[in-house]
């Protein structure tokens, strides 16, 4: 009976490559944030996925930097400039260090996990200013296991998933560390459309993803996002649906690609 | 009634007005409208009853003022970000300090 859910399990999850395939080094994504207010999309903050190789003096690494910053416009009223970045091995995506850093207006935090796979754990580095302007460290160590990531590592295995083998309605799980708490995202394959985007019409697929198991089967799908069906699989648009409300994220133009 | 339309369209252009200068882009347009159409209904009672209609021309002016100020900044305003070098600087550094991070870690293929 084991042995039967094991291998259903295994027919109904998206094929996971061992090797990168689809992220290029020198990879240039940048996306228009819009946030839903009183029902109009309104246009808020510059969102860029950017790729890099890194030498340290032992190896090189691919850095995966994803960046929000407000447009201009808004700069006057509110402020965000956030980063969220890894430092992944360039051929399995692996992650070795993750860092975040929010800056938004008087808000500052500053989050770093460091992968220690020999040991099983995750080194977590919190910086936070105080009320005073002095910053203050908090150092953690994280049993976690090897196969817990970072949010921004997640999101490149995603493109890295071998979707073309997948049907319609299969799904994979990853274990994602945030705020030191481990949680498990569940990307649910909904369905292949072909949508306009700002860098063509595109053939995508549409898939669901879901936070802890909520109610992605029910057809209640709040967060989606559309992947290129090419080797590349960039998201090209997304809809989200977060405890403050709603928006979307579109492309405005993508460089640098590996296929 | 008549008044209570006038407030209502007052209070509308206000805040097509706060809106439009606001970045919301076509977000304005709602209280705008909704201005136009409560001081048209409010115009349209003056007159019939023969009651003074120089605040609803106020009005429309207000509501003209910010619909030309919705329309200018969403042709115009473009959704550029601000060229940050404190940024690009802290960019740079920050690699180098992931470098150091990194130094003795074995990349396992």
């Amino acid at each position: 009976m084991k042995a039967l859910f094991i291998a259903l399990i295994c027919l109904i999850s998206l094929p996971t490559p061992a090797q990168n395939k689809a992220i290029g080094s020198k990879e240039k994504l940048v996306f228009t944030a819009s946030y839903k207010m009183s029902g109009l999309m309104t246009d808020l903050a510059q969102v860029t996925m950017e790729t890099s190789q890194v030498k340290t003096a032992s190896s090189t690494l691919l850095r995966l930097k994803c960046k929000a910053r407000t447009f201009k416009k808004w700069d006057s009223y509110f402020k965000i400039n956030d980063l969220y970045e890894s430092y992944v091995s360039p051929k399995t995506l692996r992650p070795y260090l993750h860092n975040r850093e929010i800056n938004e207006g008087n808000y500052y935090k500053f989050m770093q996990y460091k992968y220690d796979y020999k040991a099983k754990v995750i080194q977590s580095l919190q910086r936070k200013r105080g009320r005073d302007g002095s910053y203050y460290d908090v150092r953690n160590r994280l049993n976690f296991g090897s196969s817990t990531i970072d949010l921004v590592s997640t999101i490149y295995k995603i493109r890295n998933l071998d979707i073309k083998k997948a049907a319609i309605g299969s799904s994979d799980s990853f274990s994602v560390i945030f705020d030191n708490q481990k949680s498990t995202v569940r990307v649910t394959l909904l369905a292949k459309e072909t949508i306009k985007t700002k860098i063509g019409t595109k053939a995508c697929y549409k898939l669901a993803i879901s936070l802890n198991n909520s109610d992605i089967l029910k057809g209640s799908n709040d967060n989606l996002i559309w992947l290129t069906a090419d080797e590349n699989k960039i998201p090209v648009y997304a809809k989200f649906k977060v405890a403050i409300g709603s928006g979307e994220l579109k492309i405005e133009s993508a460089s640098g690609l590996k296929n | 009634m008549r008044l209570v339309l006038i407030i209502l369209a007052l209070l509308a252009a206000l805040a097509g007005v706060a809106l439009s200068i606001l970045p919301f882009g076509s977000l304005a347009l709602i209280p705008i409208i909704l201005a136009f159409v409560l001081g048209l209904i409010a115009f349209q009672i003056s007159k019939k009853a023969e009651q003074p209609t120089g605040l609803i021309k106020l009005i429309f002016l207000v509501t003209i003022v910010a619909l030309g100020l919705t329309i200018y900044r969403t042709i115009f305003d473009e959704n550029e970000v601000a060229v940050d070098t404190e940024a690009i600087q802290k960019d740079e550094d920050r690699i180098e300090d992931a470098k150091k991070e990194l130094e003795d870690i074995n990349i396992d293929e």
